[in-house]
């Protein structure tokens, strides 16, 4: 089943408090699933650990989200549903108290309950290694109320704690097996998720496997199949054809350039995911030439985004209005993408002191849709008398620049959170010294509405200072939005159940083979 | 040597822009968390003191540990080096079967068909982008036949069949460029060999051409062609990056560069040091068959 860019589109345009979504149950669920088999799953890339509160890749993510739960869920329209907290309450907004699912056990036979809840929080806030320390900051204490009952207390109001807590924030380990196992969590989760798969075993460099979990408290559907493998296939070509040529079931991603043969192909299925990613240009304003706003204004409008989407990303994506994505029930489709105009550019130029044009440095990956994008961006940029250089690195040199602000222009490629607070605060709030705040931006307004977004607590009250957001940061410029991407993902014809979520993790409960 | 190579390595890597810290924790704006993982893991200190420590722990036989995954260096190479190794004989054992009939016969028919034959695969093979190759097979082997697996490694030692077939076609693919070079270096250095004169004698004496090929002309022709193995073997040993890669295979190839992307400094470094571990021993086997191919050799 494909989504074709028309109804995308059509589905993003309609999207105004419902976010849009594709469901795709129609093509899976028509059969009556069945027990058995071994899905096969290709990733590009490894997994980094086995432990979710010191993961800090998203690969990881897809593994932790078979074996491991979080106290709340994602559904397919990016709405919050009960995951091991069967119901939550917020009498103020710093508290927030979930009732937890009783008869729950981790993989190892222990019983997940509040005290397992407030190891886990506990542990996250305090573990010298943790890379959840900032997503838990806003909470002050965790107390046990009763064994189903932990609650929350923050330090100030965040209304993004509850989306946070739908991924790695919010799962549980088992804390027996964090204090037997210690370190070697990493690599070896054996015992320690409640999910509908138990982790079997990690033969480095080569898979990951997951067994069913035949105890499941959720006897509602799956899990169906017996064993999850995961393996990494660096090439993306290799990876297609491994599909192809029925050695793997699913692969994670499937690049643009692509998608369009694969969709012609009658032994793959396609499944557009939308993401809650933002593809777009970090821009320094703490050195010249883009420390001046009219500058950094004519660079906007110099570029065509969506010639950039349809030529560079063949439209497997859309034109970006801001950092929010279509997805997110925050999108502001009255907000169109800064539009290109030649004439502006010229006229910001001159605002600028630059009637005769600038140079500048684009910093991008050294992969082939980045030189694509950026040589298109140079062509365009050309025309409007703005002369951009390429200077293509590695990950590791793009993250050092980044993060010492050594760049003009830099490439970004966020790969998005449920709530819209994780795709701005991080990056538009005044944040000394490192932090993802590149752009080094510090916008008194900017700050304010930023807080506001975390005080507020009806939806409709924050999507209208997200809309407010959006408008000033079209202006003040501390990002080139460029495109919300879709994420293709492509299955074998057996693969059966599989609902894609905006968040672009393959959750295989109820997945079944034919 | 090693100590050139490793002090070198360690220099230009810690030199190159990019942070390990930044590679582990991309999404994590959180400072204090970088740092105490950077003074953990000793980064934070002056490069002479992180060199001096790391020199140290080689002299007590300690790689030291990857920051990535925390597992001691030798763990993670030595994991990686058999399928490198056997990647490395397969490939060669598939170059010396193809190069060899075809080079004596390039050489012993030269001008005619078969040297033709012989030199356009030559030129194929070594204009042929490894990755071209690679996905060539795959596409005709892996996805239209279905003969041969595309990716993945099982080891030939634990389940031979499948170890085998998970092997052939990098093996193919690395072997056929192998014996390209090979082809042109054993096609050359025979029809230089066979313009000598104790060719002439042997020709004058009656002896049949076959005979003279192969008690005479082929083991004076080998020199250059040994010299040629040993150095591609000591490459294959450090890694047929690309071919790896294509092949999704957990080789030092793919351990290095992964390595070199993250940053990881001590990964690095172990591995440099087998990859030069694995020249040294080449050049060594390649002195010693010298020795064996010419005993003159042995005697100055």
């Amino acid at each position: 089943m494909t989504l074709s860019r028309r109804s995308f589109l059509a589905m993003c345009t309609g999207a105004s408090a419902a976010p849009f979504l594709i469901d795709p149950r129609p093509a899976f669920a028509q059969q009556t699933p069945k027990k058995g088999g071994t899905l096969r799953v290709g990733f590009y890339i490894e997994a980094a650990t086995m432990d979710p509160h010191l993961s800090g890749s998203k690969i990881d993510r897809q593994v932790y989200h078979n074996v491991y739960e979080p106290l709340v869920t994602l559904d397919v329209k990016l709405g919050i549903r009960p995951g091991l907290a069967e119901s939550w309450q917020q009498p103020d907004n710093r508290t927030l108290i979930f009732k937890l699912r009783r008869g729950v056990r981790f993989h190892d036979g222990t019983e997940f309950n509040a005290q397992a809840a407030k190891f886990n929080f506990d542990r996250m806030k305090t573990e010298p290694k943790s890379v959840r320390k900032g997503e838990v900051a806003s909470i002050e204490a965790v107390d046990v109320v009763d064994p189903a009952t932990v609650k929350i207390s923050l330090k100030r109001p965040d209304a993004a704690l509850l989306a946070t807590l739908t991924d790695r924030a919010g799962m549980m380990v088992s804390p027996k097996v964090i204090q037997e196992r210690g370190a070697e969590l990493e690599r070896n989760a054996r015992g320690a998720g409640t999910g509908p798969f138990e982790f079997v075993e990690w033969v480095k460099d080569d898979h990951i496997l997951l067994k069913r979990n035949e105890s499941y408290w959720n006897k509602q559907g799956g899990p169906y199949l017996d064993r999850v493998r995961y393996r990494p296939i660096p090439d993306d070509t290799v990876k297609l054809q491994s599909l192809q040529g029925g050695e793997i079931d699913v692969i994670d991603y499937v690049q643009p350039r692509d998608v369009a043969a694969v969709k012609a192909d009658r032994n793959v299925v396609v499944v557009d995911v939308p993401s809650l990613a933002d593809f777009s240009y970090q821009v320094n304003h703490a050195r010249p030439p883009f420390n001046v706003k009219a500058l950094r204004q004519a660079v906007a409008c110099g570029l065509d985004i969506e010639q950039i989407v349809k030529g560079v990303w063949l439209n497997v994506g859309v034109p970006a209005n801001g950092p929010i994505p279509p997805t997110s029930w925050a999108y502001d489709k009255t907000i169109p993408p800064i539009k290109r105009d030649l004439a502006r550019a010229r006229a910001k130029l001159a605002e600028g002191g630059k009637a005769g044009g600038f140079s500048f440095t684009l910093t991008t990956n050294n992969i082939p849709i980045n030189i694509q994008e950026a040589e298109v961006m140079q062509a365009q940029l050309g025309e409007a008398g703005i002369t951009m250089k390429i200077k293509l690195v590695d990950s590791a040199t793009l993250l050092a620049d980044g993060n010492s602000k050594n760049f003009d222009l830099i490439s970004y490629q966020w790969s998005g959170r449920p709530d819209p607070d994780g795709n701005t605060y991080q990056f538009f709030k005044t944040t000394p010294g490192t932090s993802l705040n590149w752009s080094g931006i510090s916008n008194a307004q900017i700050d304010a509405l930023l807080d506001k977004t975390r005080e507020a607590s009806s939806q409709a009250d924050r999507k209208k200072l997200f809309s407010d957001l959006t408008k000033i940061l079209q202006d003040e410029l501390p990002m080139i939005f460029i495109i919300h991407p879709i994420e293709p993902k492509a299955f074998s014809p057996r693969v059966q159940g599989y609902e894609p979520i905006p968040d672009g993790m393959m959750r295989f409960k109820d997945v079944w083979l034919k | 040597m090693l100590v050139i190579v490793t002090s070198g390595v360690f220099l230009l890597l810690h030199l190159t822009p990019g942070d390990p810290i930044d590679v582990m924790m991309a999404e994590s704006a959180d400072a204090t968390v970088k740092e105490n993982l950077r003074r953990e893991l000793g980064l934070d200190r002056p490069l002479a003191v992180q060199y001096i420590r790391w020199m140290g722990r080689l002299l007590r036989g300690d790689l030291g540990r990857s920051i990535r995954n925390g597992e001691p260096v030798i763990e993670n190479v030595s994991r990686r080096i058999r399928p490198s190794l056997e990647l490395a004989l397969l490939a060669m054992a598939i170059s010396l079967v193809v190069a060899f009939p075809m080079g004596i016969l390039s050489a012993v028919r030269r001008g005619t068909g078969a040297d033709r034959v012989g030199t356009t695969f030559a030129l194929f093979g070594i204009c042929m982008p490894n990755f071209l190759l690679a996905l060539l097979l795959i596409f005709l082997f892996g996805v239209t036949l279905r003969w041969l697996p595309i990716s993945g490694y099982t080891d030939p030692l634990e389940e031979p069949l499948a170890g085998m077939r998970s092997l052939a076609l990098p093996a193919i693919t690395l072997g056929l460029a192998l014996a390209a070079v090979v082809t042109r270096t054993l096609r050359s250095s025979l029809l230089e060999a066979l313009a000598e004169d104790y060719v002439r004698t042997a020709r004058a004496k009656g002896l049949s051409e076959w005979k003279i090929i192969r008690g005479h002309v082929l083991k004076n022709a080998l020199i250059p062609v040994v010299t040629v193995l040993g150095l591609q073997l000591g490459t294959l040993i450090g890694g047929a990056v690309i071919t790896e890669y294509v092949f999704a295979l957990p080789g030092v190839g793919r351990l290095v560069v992964d390595a070199v992307f993250a940053r990881d400094y001590p990964l690095v470094q172990g591995v440099v040091l087998l990859i030069a571990l694995g020249f040294i021993a080449s050049n060594l086997l390649v002195d010693v068959l010298y020795g064996w191919i010419d005993p003159r050799i042995r005697h100055r």
